[in-house]
């Protein structure tokens, strides 16, 4: 009995439960069939009550989303804008050193060969020595060429393979020229790789050291430094590098100075190899051109500051002058309004009034002053 | 169903049913979450095949106020869906992450063939790939989504007892 009150409650529930889904299948069914005009009204009422927090959610969802995709676009836009600018300027700097090297090969006009210069790669600490070179034999690359770029010695070149040749840069222990300096009395000496250079200060073991030049022989820094063409390794009139100051070594019978080498091989991508027939027959004076024209540059950049600091305190001084002036009238402190510095205020009366020149001590009275003892006097 | 567990029910509901119209507007993945009907598939197997159908109903035609296109389709398929996923869990009754996450899977590809099909915007190639590519990367990314967010909820619907 119990069994079968059980079993028609199942029954029941089964019966309901196909009931109520079918008429939600069918109500499905309706509203899907239903014509537009029946059916916003139903939508509407559902978006208007039970679907309107979740829009309302949906809508900030969408406006985060579309701020952050938004912030997105800008960063990306920043980024290109960022890269643009920095291959702008790569290419910028790089169009001024081909321009640098159109120059220097058609100063040469002849008897080089161009590569491109390829920069082994290895570790940050580690100082450059060598670097390979596109061009070899078969370009007429041959073994101890000079290696040059537009602003000076950049190598030599070690190995020559048909399409490719090692270059040692003048950072190399093994790297030698001769040189002399670019003024009247020229001072002859070799220049060597700058090898004793403290732990943790690498910058300076590019640096290179001019040594065995005469006691007689004084540079200044700046003094530039050329290839002195003694030996036949290399041309007469490279630009190596300028002074940069003396190595003081009591026990040395000969000056030693360090020397700032012109090229930087952090910055080379492309060089000049010069062949054997150009080494012997000299480059003439291509790089003393070019260092007299830096130097005059910067001799007339140096005029330049140096006049305008001297009309800005010229001007200075007027200024001074005027306001002493006016305080000494009596109007300065009515129309004062801010301190004046004391260097402005004490004014010397020696910067006023020039004293009069006083007689040198050395100096005595002219003899012809006084009457010669055999002259009489004049009678009319 | 008692009250407690009908309360914790609810909660987890609501909990997906704002997740549906907050996260996955902020995903917007080709093959999008539905936690619509993570949440139809979680209350229905705690429901009598009626009350699964019904809340199916209500769901559906409450989402397809928001589609006017397709308006009963989302209906149809969501009582569909809720019926049959009650229905079965009375059958196999298990309650492991696995077998919810197998009804995730087939309830979400049933519920887009049914609404894909009364929908009727779709044809030909469009709609074989919508029903044999798009609609089960849908399902699973659903079925994945649903075992997560159940495993993510189980505090809320285990009773602790003293």
């Amino acid at each position: 009995m119990a069994r079968g009150a059980g079993g028609g409650s199942a029954r029941l529930s089964g019966r309901f439960d196909t009931v109520v889904f079918s008429g939600c299948v069918i109500l499905a069914l309706v509203a899907s069939a239903l014509p537009n005009q029946m059916r916003d009204p139903v939508a509407s009422a559902l978006r208007r009550s039970v679907v309107s927090p979740l829009v309302g959610l949906q809508k900030n969802a969408e406006r985060w989303r579309a701020a952050w995709l938004e912030s997105e676009r800008k960063t990306l836009q920043r980024d290109t804008i960022a890269l643009q600018l920095a291959q702008a300027q790569a290419l910028s700097v790089e169009n001024e050193r081909l321009r640098k090297l159109l120059g220097l090969g058609s100063r040469l006009a002849w008897g080089f060969v161009p590569a491109e210069a390829l920069h082994t790669s290895g570790r940050a600490e580690d100082v450059v020595t060598t670097m390979t070179l596109t061009a070899g034999s078969n370009a007429g690359v041959a073994q101890y060429s000079p290696v040059v770029a537009p602003e000076g010695v950049v190598g030599l070149v070690q190995t020559v393979d048909p399409g490719m040749s090692i270059a040692i840069l003048y950072s190399h222990p093994d790297f030698r020229v001769s040189a002399m300096s670019a003024d009247s009395a020229p001072a002859f000496g070799i220049v060597y790789p700058h090898l004793d250079v403290r732990p943790g200060r690498l910058t300076e073991r590019y640096l290179l050291e001019l040594r065995n030049v005469p006691f007689r022989s004084t540079l200044s820094p700046g003094t530039p430094i050329f290839s002195s063409g003694l030996g036949g390794g290399w041309p007469r009139g490279v630009l190596i590098g300028t002074i940069v100051d003396e190595v003081k070594d009591s026990a040395s019978w000969s000056r030693t100075y360090i020397v700032r080498p012109a090229v930087n091989p952090a910055h080379l991508t492309s060089v000049m190899v010069l062949t054997p027939q150009r080494r012997s027959q000299g480059v003439g004076n291509i790089w003393a051109g070019a260092a007299q024209v830096q130097a005059a540059t910067r001799q007339i950049v140096a005029g330049g500051d140096s006049l305008a600091r001297e009309a800005a305190m010229a001007e200075a001084a007027a200024r001074r002058a005027a306001m002493d002036s006016a305080r000494r009238a009596g109007i300065g402190d009515s129309l004062r309004l801010t301190p004046l510095p004391p260097d402005t205020v004490r004014r010397r009366p020696a910067a006023t009034v020039p004293a009069a020149p006083r007689p040198r001590p050395d100096t005595t009275p002219r003899p012809d002053t006084t009457p010669r003892p055999d002259t009489l006097p004049r009678t009319p | 169903m008692n009250w407690g567990s009908l309360v914790r029910t609810t909660i987890v509901v609501l909990i997906l049913i704002v997740l549906h119209y907050t996260l996955r507007p902020l995903l917007a993945w080709r093959t999008s979450i539905d936690f619509l009907l993570i949440a139809l598939v979680f209350a229905a197997v705690r429901m009598r095949p009626a009350a699964g159908a019904a809340f199916g109903f209500f769901i559906g035609i409450a989402a397809d106020s928001l589609a006017l296109g397709a308006f009963g389709a989302g209906a149809l398929a969501a009582t569909i869906v809720g019926f049959s996923a009650s229905y079965m869990k009375a059958v196999f009754f298990a309650d492991n992450l696995a077998l919810n996450g197998f009804f995730l899977f087939v309830g979400k590809w049933l519920f887009d063939l049914i609404y894909v099909l009364m929908e009727r915007r779709m044809h030909g190639t469009e709609l074989v790939m919508q029903l044999i590519v798009w609609s089960p990367l849908s399902a699973a990314v659903t079925a994945v989504a649903g075992v997560v967010a159940i495993t993510i909820l189980r505090p809320i619907l285990e009773v602790r007892s003293a």
